[in-house]
């Protein structure tokens, strides 16, 4: 980090600037990051501003190396192609992607399993469904051609499930059809094969993956947190053996960036003022019983809603 | 007879028959053509298979409203401003329609090969989940599978016969009856320019058989080929064009106007459940044409939503909270 050490206190901001941080920091400059729509923009757009300034930036909808002045609400927006190198299609975004170029993609989801598979799509049996979701978007397509992704996702025991009810993007051991058997992702990508989730940011902590296994261990949790806190809100056995420490809290200058330049209009992250009790953050927590998925956009992205 | 494309909303939306198949141009909730999605609502037409690179807004109107039997997409909602599609979820539940999953690059690389007369798109997503569980064909479950118009399979899967690369997936091209397409200006002979991101449009208009167009403006066609690089699709691909000023409203178009964050919020909030559908599309569909449903909207609104010529978008419109 360029920013020094000036770390905030915690009545000083909110989960969502917690969440959108960490996520930031997961951005290395150089790096060709698909960026859905939400949360992950404004990291995106943060580390940018901060520790990223070479960044390129690809909107789904069609923007090549966007550089938005204003925040887009939507990869369709038309705040994203301002100050971009190239405006177009779906078409070049994926076949951009397909290519290879896309060394991060941001993604979201509403159910995970213990080797990072993702459901967007349906709650229950897939042919009598409990709750129909919204489906794939470009969920699985970002999470199969881009060399590492990191999904941003609430934290709940139901969410973090042994089985997720429906694969809509593939972790590291994944099904091999016609069969359905679990295999590593590398015996099924062949010469496509680039990687694949490195990193959950959830509203308790950030977890990462073994690189043999493909299991998910703790890596940080979010300062409050207690490791058996965070395993207890798993199904799965989650490993605490690599646990390295607190998730490094959002300094003042991005903060600052964050509610000053980025999303002034706290379209994504609310602003929390010290003093008052720290507001749920609209923009990360769906609330009510049906929102089984954080929104997931085409960008698979998670959105957080005011409404969404 | 002449040999002029032009139609009105009505006659636009009475090319789509009873149990056509039908795409639409725009990305969730920009660019749709919510003025003939609306008609083709009031007409109560019945059985549509609609194949989408995305769904979005119109298709939760026409889902709701129930003229869809068939949903082939990837994703459903409003975005920041409804978080999925409710008609959808509950029509889906009920077993009122078959929904046939597929990813969004598999969506667009079908529609692409639709555009390019190829049978069929090869690709290496989404390996290893359960969009490729066998399982799930949920049109050939149906018996629909009859290799015209919907193909004989969802998915077939082949090793790379060339260099050996592994495994890939090989996805059948999208064939539509209608696409219709909403963009900000056709030229009187049907070239359309597109401004701001152009999404698949491009690759929906070709694939379709038939091809409306629905413009903010019908402009003088020598105009559009002063700057021929600028224009998206060629005259030839458009069978009728109309002009529909805000014809994309609740959705929003570059250049020209703002998401109606409000009504799309509004919309999701009150339609889920059908008897909630049932009002709003009382209230904000049935009785009402074009140019009544503008008036209901009124000045203050529109003006709110109005593009700023030099940003492309407005700088009047609350988005945050």
């Amino acid at each position: 980090m360029t920013m020094g050490n000036d770390y905030a206190n915690p009545e000083e901001y909110g989960l969502a600037d917690l969440l959108c941080c960490a996520a930031s920091r997961e951005v290395q400059d150089n790096e060709i990051v698909f960026a859905g729509t939400g949360l992950p923009m404004v990291a995106i757009m943060l580390a940018q501003k901060t520790h990223a300034p070479n960044l390129k930036l690809i909107f789904e909808a069609g923007t090549l190396d966007g550089r938005p002045p204003e925040l887009p609400t939507s990869v369709g927006d038309a705040r994203c192609e301002m100050g971009a190198s190239r405006s177009s299609g779906l078409h070049d975004a994926f076949s951009i992607a397909q290519r290879g170029y896309v060394d991060l993609g941001f993604l979201g989801g509403a159910e995970l399993d213990e080797y990072g598979n993702v459901n967007t799509t349906v709650i229950g049996d897939y042919l009598e469904p409990e709750l129909r979701l919204t489906g794939s978007g470009g969920n699985p397509d970002i999470n199969s051609f881009a060399k590492r992704t990191v999904f941003i996702m609430v934290h709940e025991k139901r969410r973090f499930t042994k089985n997720v009810s429906y694969i809509t993007s593939p972790g590291w051991r994944v099904k091999k059809w016609p069969g359905g058997e679990f295999v590593h992702r590398r015996e099924l990508y062949g010469f496509a094969y680039r990687g694949g989730p490195s990193a959950i940011i959830s509203t308790l902590g950030v977890f990462r993956f073994d690189a043999q296994s493909g299991r998910i261990y703790l890596d940080t949790c979010h300062p409050g947190k207690s490791p058996r806190e965070i395993a207890d809100m798993c199904q799965f056995d989650l490993d605490l053996s690599r646990v390295s420490g607190e998730t490094l809290p959002p300094t003042r200058e991005e903060l600052r960036i964050i509610h000053e330049v980025l999303d002034p209009e706290q379209i994504f992250i609310p602003r929390v003022k010290p003093v008052h009790p720290v507001r749920e953050p609209a923009a990360v927590a769906p609330s009510s019983a049906t929102s089984a998925g954080v929104n997931v956009l085409p960008g698979g992205s998670p959105v957080v809603q005011p409404p969404s | 007879m002449s040999n002029s494309k032009r139609i009105n909303l009505q006659q636009a939306a009475e090319i789509v028959r009873d149990g056509s198949s039908l795409t639409f141009s725009g990305f969730t909730i920009w660019r749709r053509p919510m003025a003939v999605v609306f008609e083709l609502i009031r007409q109560h037409r019945k059985g549509l298979h609609l194949i989408e690179v995305n769904g979005g807004s119109h298709t939760e109107f026409l889902v709701g409203a129930g003229c869809v039997d068939i949903w082939e997409s990837c994703w459903v909602g409003h975005e920041l401003y409804g978080k999925y599609g409710a008609n959808l979820s509950r029509r889906v539940a009920n077993k009122e329609i078959i929904v046939e999953d597929y990813s969004h690059a598999e969506m667009l690389f079908r529609f692409a090969a639709a555009a390019s007369g190829a049978p069929y798109a090869v690709t290496q997503t989404s390996l290893g989940t359960d969009l490729h569980n066998p399982e799930y064909d949920m049109l050939g479950r149906a018996g629909l599978r009859d290799g015209k118009r919907i193909a004989k399979h969802k998915y077939q899967f082949t090793e790379d016969p060339f260099f050996g690369a592994g495994s890939q997936v090989l996805i059948p091209a999208a064939k539509v009856d209608v696409a219709v397409v909403c963009a900000q200006q056709v030229g009187e002979e049907g070239t359309v320019r597109v401004s701001g991101q152009y999404y698949s449009d491009p690759e929906v208009a070709r694939a379709a058989d038939i091809t409306i167009v629905m413009a903010e403006e019908i402009v003088p066609e020598e105009y559009l080929r002063r700057e021929a690089d600028r224009n998206t699709i060629a005259s030839f691909e458009v069978d009728y064009i109309l002009e529909c000023p805000l014809g994309a409203h609740p959705t929003g178009m570059f250049g020209r106007y703002d998401v109606d964050g409000a009504f799309l919020k509004d919309f999701y909030g009150k339609t889920r459940t059908q008897e909630g559908f049932d009002d709003f599309a009382k209230e904000w569909i049935f009785g009402l044409d074009h140019l009544s449903y503008l008036e209901k909207l009124g000045w203050p609104r529109m003006l709110g939503l109005r593009a700023n010529t030099a940003l492309n978008y407005s700088t009047g419109v609350k988005r945050g909270q």
